[in-house]
């Protein structure tokens, strides 16, 4: 028997519960039941009889936690408990039909963000215990009670990249649909579907009864078999023990059959009687009908799915071309600017976000890979990952936990090679572009027929149809007015005779014009009403956001126009309508108002931060930016400064005037290099959390402080390896490294880094704060300040670098 | 104190906790977390906070998990042992706390990963809205807290209780986290771990244990004077406390 082969069956029944039954017999809480492989195997023997007596077509090995992080301190290797806890099984199903699963569940440690593990540790972790389970003769392997899709996806590609077995996922969900992560069925199922599991489905958390809404959700977004193994019920808010009777469990969990569910078991509270009369329920009844799952376009961020059923707009802002503050950014790391970037534009509209962090003098892969790690951290759009370096497109889908959009593969057999089988490892869906090695097609024909060899070869590869979009390509209609009707031509046709979905940049089409804005919105217009399902587009422009929802009015794709009426109603001139809420209100038209140098000072210290943008604005009229800076703006916040010691004033008063006195500075700086000068820096501060520690809003504190000083600040973050630290130092030539740590727990990590920082002789002063260390601790481990809060960190600065 | 009869201490599965709702941030608690005391806001600060209330309301999905285990009396030189768990608690002073004690309840409280998400994006938007984010978070967990303490003491009816008491306060030790949550099936149950560093995940998340007796009001046992930032807090810089001892101070 193997696992195609019980396929065949109209129903698979898996065990009950494992951990249950060993508590009953005494196991005390918090120890681990994986340790009786090799203690107690008889008893582990036993409960596997018992369930295969009760009927189970598979078993699950007492592995679920045998990885290192839980063994560790145990004095046993995860390779020996899992051998040894599939051995076990293997005995027990000696001379049966049942087969052998191994069980692997969560880590017990949260992956980053939330947590500190990486993905790769992750993926480290399950790869012992798959190839341990693989060896011992495991039939196939089963992820279980998981509730962060990245640690799942982390288990799927250890299992896929180290064996051929068959692999099973389970994730554990509330009554909200939704994991403790956040996670949601959709996204679940989209995913682990694009990472080539075999069956998918739900597990633990919830008694059957709870389940339908679950279940046929999940049915929706997949045609894989479905696996369903719940509780015995909810746990009794007084005892914590779990409601259902066999006989409740097994007549509610055979009515998930009837719901599309193919593989069905119990989870904690289920014994052998349970799993008994399930295959009794199930016998009676009928054999499932086929199944078809949907194959509808969609794509997925881990809390969020978006069918692509209407136009969805992809934000164009993550994007270094022609931007200067964006490119700054990307070279001091600062991937804060790139979240900002997101946010705005998820908040003007945004249903997707384009990621493009390519820039000739930074690492493109790693750069793409951290911020594909901290955009998931804040935004739930999905993302389109964009980038000419396989390379970078690969470190981007490897830590990218649901089903991104690559952009792009063209028509060249070489970018079809490279980029294809990425997509089709991970699971994505990928733009292709109707151009090949000759150049851009001009007439619409030949970019269809680009289109269809491009769908070719993906079906080849083995992805979907539904993931792949065309991109039929804009010119620019200054340059090639004729060629704006053959993009069209050609997107209908995709759209019509390929059946697939459509991409298109929009603001290519007006460069060299004037009022770009009503070109690009008026072809934008057109190319929806020829089919346009995903326009690449600046959201935070109203016009163009505006078109989009007044397309999905026009085209009955926004029932009651409720979507309409949100954004516009009570907004009565087209022009003026937003885009979202409004994100700095930097260029708010000036009202009557003062206009002197004190209102300035007096905005700074109120945090009013759009009456010091204004007010900036017009002073640099008439007086030289520098002068702003060092008779108006410094002065002012040194008074906020010099108030908050006193007490006389509180932390996020200071902060805001920090932050109006970081909006002066914009106007500043756009001043300054538009008139070419280069941008002032007082000199460059690089700031971290140490390794293990993960707080870090004291550590941006004094960073959004340092900015406004005029110092150049480079932020690495938390969890920051000793070496990443002095790796920066050196490449940023820091005159100052600042260090954070919390935790009596990490101060130790601090040590080693200033440690580390000295054996490199990086010439950097080194300043330290974090709550539990003290001005003698922070000597006693090399540091050369000790900062109290924030503001004294501005003091330090000052000392050390100068005004 | 003289040692009082074990009260009836039926040992009990973790019993897991979603309150229905919650009371609201308490606001007065909010500002002495962003230093104000008692002193009133300025304007802005208290629109930021009435801002960030309701939105941490709408976003956090606050759970929790309370289990009771008894006390076994410990050999002298050896740390306080849980019956029915494979917890140890090992320190002066957790041993001075239950001291006369006969059972200890666990509990631990989170917010949910959505909540650390939700301070990050208002860090991003606004550094000072991230700050008084933060402050609601912290103020609401602990008042999670209070709630499960609520929930679990009718365990025991007619018992006394001491104060809460948390790895990392004097010298039980912080590396006990995993374990502590690992008694209560934490990870599992309501997605609440521990980093290789011994910090609580999601971020904005508590564990702590109170002891029971029969005797009199438990003696308190908490206070600036247990707390490993005894002398370098910057509460007590001002003459305030970080909330956590106040109660019983």
């Amino acid at each position: 028997m193997d696992f195609p082969t019980l396929l065949n069956k109209p129903y698979i029944l898996l065990d009950g519960a494992m951990g249950t039954m060993l508590q009953k017999a005494g196991l005390p809480l918090g120890a681990l039941p994986e340790l009786l492989n090799l203690t107690n195997p008889e008893q582990i023997l036993a409960v596997h009889r018992a369930y295969i007596e009760a009927g189970a077509d598979v078993i699950y090995a007492n592995t679920f936690g045998a990885n290192r992080h839980k063994l560790a301190g145990s004095g046993r290797t995860p390779a020996e408990v899992t051998a040894a806890g599939v051995a076990i099984a293997r005995r027990a199903a000696e001379g049966t039909d049942c087969l052998v699963a191994l069980d692997i569940g969560p880590i017990g440690q949260l992956l980053e963000p939330t947590g500190s593990l990486s993905f790769e540790e992750a993926a480290a972790a399950f790869r012992e215990q798959v190839e341990a389970g693989a060896q011992a003769g495991a039939d196939l392997i089963v992820l279980e009670t998981l509730t962060d899709l990245g640690e799942a996806r982390a288990a799927v590609l250890a299992a896929k990249e180290s064996c051929r077995l068959p692999v099973l996922c389970t994730m554990t969900f509330e009554r909200n649909g939704r994991t403790f992560t956040g996670c949601g069925v959709p996204s679940m199922a989209m995913t682990l579907e694009g990472l080539g599991v075999d069956a998918v489905g739900i597990n633990c958390s919830l008694g059957p009864e709870e389940l339908p809404p679950l279940v046929d959700e999940l049915r929706e977004w997949t045609s894989l078999p479905l696996i369903a193994k719940p509780n015995a019920g909810l746990p009794d808010p007084e005892t914590g023990e779990y409601g259902l009777s066999p006989a409740q469990f097994a007549s509610s969990a055979a009515a998930l059959a009837a719901r599309g569910v193919k593989i069905l078991g119990g989870c904690c509270g289920t014994t052998p009687a349970a799993i008994t009369a399930l295959r009794t329920a199930l016998a009676a009844l009928p054999a499932p009908s086929p199944r078809l799952g949907r194959r509808d376009a969609a794509v997925c961020s881990a809390t969020r799915a978006v069918p692509i059923d209407r136009a969805r707009i992809i934000g164009e802002r993550i994007n270094p071309t022609g931007k200067k503050l964006f490119k700054a950014a990307l070279l001091r790391e600062d991937v804060d600017y790139i979240l900002t970037q997101a946010l705005q534009q998820t908040e003007a509209g945004a249903d997707i976000l384009d990621v493009n962090v390519g820039l000739p003098e930074i690492d493109e892969p790693a750069m793409m890979a951290r911020c594909v790690k901290a955009l998931q951290g804040v935004t739930d759009a999905p993302l389109q990952l964009d980038s000419s370096d396989p390379r970078a497109l690969e470190a981007g889908l490897r830590l990218y936990h649901g089903r991104a959009i690559v952009n792009s593969v063209n028509g060249d057999d070489e970018s079809l090679e490279a980029v294809l089988p990425l997509v089709k490892k991970y699971g994505a869906a990928v733009v292709g572009l109707t151009l090949d090695k000759n150049g851009i097609p001009p007439r619409a024909e030949e970019r269809f027929a680009i289109a269809r060899r491009i769908l070719e070869r993906a079906l080849a590869f083995g992805i979907p149809r539904e993931n792949v979009f065309i991109d039929c390509l804009t010119l620019t209609a200054s340059a090639e007015q004729a060629a704006v009707r053959e993009t069209l031509k050609a997107l209908r046709m995709v759209k019509e005779e390929l059946g697939l979905k459509t991409v298109l940049g929009v603001s290519n089409i007006s460069f060299g014009l004037p009022n770009r804005e009503l070109v690009n919105q008026t072809f934008l217009t057109l190319a929806l009403a020829h089919g346009l399902d995903l326009p690449i587009i600046n959201p935070n422009v109203a016009a163009m956001t505006g078109a989009v929802r007044a397309y999905h009015l026009l085209y009955n794709l926004d029932p009651n126009a409720q979507e309409f009426l949100a954004a516009y109603a009570g907004t009565t001139t087209a022009g003026t309508a937003p885009a979202g809420p409004a994100p700095a209100a930097v260029t708010t038209p000036a009202p009557p108002a003062p206009q002197g140098p004190d209102d300035l000072a007096r905005a700074v210290e109120g945090g009013l931060k759009a009456d010091a943008a204004r007010l900036t604005a017009s002073l640099l009229e008439t007086k030289d930016p520098m002068e702003v800076v060092n008779t108006l703006l410094i002065p002012a916040l040194d008074r906020t400064g010099a108030a908050f010691e006193k007490g006389a004033l509180f932390l996020p008063q200071l902060i805001q005037a920090a932050n109006a006195a970081q909006a002066a500075f914009e106007v500043i700086r756009k001043k300054l290099s538009s008139g070419g000068r280069p941008p002032v820096s007082k000199g460059t501060i690089v700031l971290a959390t140490v390794k293990g520690d993960i707080h870090d809003i004291g550590k941006n504190i004094v960073k959004v402080l340092l900015e406004n000083y005029g110092y150049t600040v480079i932020d690495l973050g938390r969890d920051v390896e000793h070496q990443a630290v002095v790796e920066a130092a050196i490449r940023h030539k820091a005159e100052i490294v600042g260090l954070s740590a919390l935790m009596t727990t990490t101060l130790k990590s601090m040590e080693k880094t200033i440690a580390l920082l000295h054996e490199n002789h990086v010439p950097a002063k080194i300043m330290v704060g974090g709550a539990v260390l003290t001005p003698d601790y922070a000597k006693k481990i090399g540091a050369d300040y000790y900062s109290r809060d924030a503001k004294e960190s501005v003091d330090i600065a000052r000392r050390v670098i100068g005004k | 104190m003289t040692p009082s009869p074990p009260p009836a201490a039926p040992l009990r599965a973790p019993v897991l906790y979603r309150p229905e709702t919650m009371p609201p941030v308490d606001r007065a608690e909010v500002l002495r977390y962003l230093g104000y005391g008692a002193a009133v806001p300025d304007p802005a600060t208290g629109t930021l906070v009435d801002r960030c209330i309701p939105e941490l309301a709408g976003t956090a999905r606050p759970r929790a998990l309370y289990a009771a285990f008894p006390l076994e009396k410990a050999a002298p030189g050896e740390p306080l042992r849980l019956g029915g768990c494979r917890l140890t608690l090992p320190g002066k002073d957790i041993a001075a706390h239950l001291e006369g004690c006969s059972a200890a309840v666990l509990l631990c409280a989170t917010l949910s990963a959505e909540t650390d998400a939700l301070i990050r994006r208002a860090q991003l938007r606004d550094m000072a809205a991230g700050l008084v984010m933060d402050c609601c978070a912290t103020t609401w967990i602990e008042q999670l807290c209070d709630l499960t303490e609520r929930q679990a003491r009718p365990l025991f009816p007619g018992a006394q209780f001491t104060t809460r008491f948390s790895p990392g306060y004097g010298d039980l030790p912080l590396s006990m986290q995993a374990d502590f949550l690992a008694a209560l099936d934490a990870p599992r149950k309501i997605g609440l771990c521990a980093t290789g560093s011994s910090i609580l995940t999601p971020r904005k998340s508590v564990t702590a244990l109170f002891g029971v007796t029969g005797a009199a009001p438990a003696e308190s046992r908490t206070g600036c004077a247990h707390c490993r930032m005894n002398g370098r807090c910057a509460f007590q810089r001002k003459g305030e406390t970080c909330g956590l001892s106040h109660a019983s101070q």
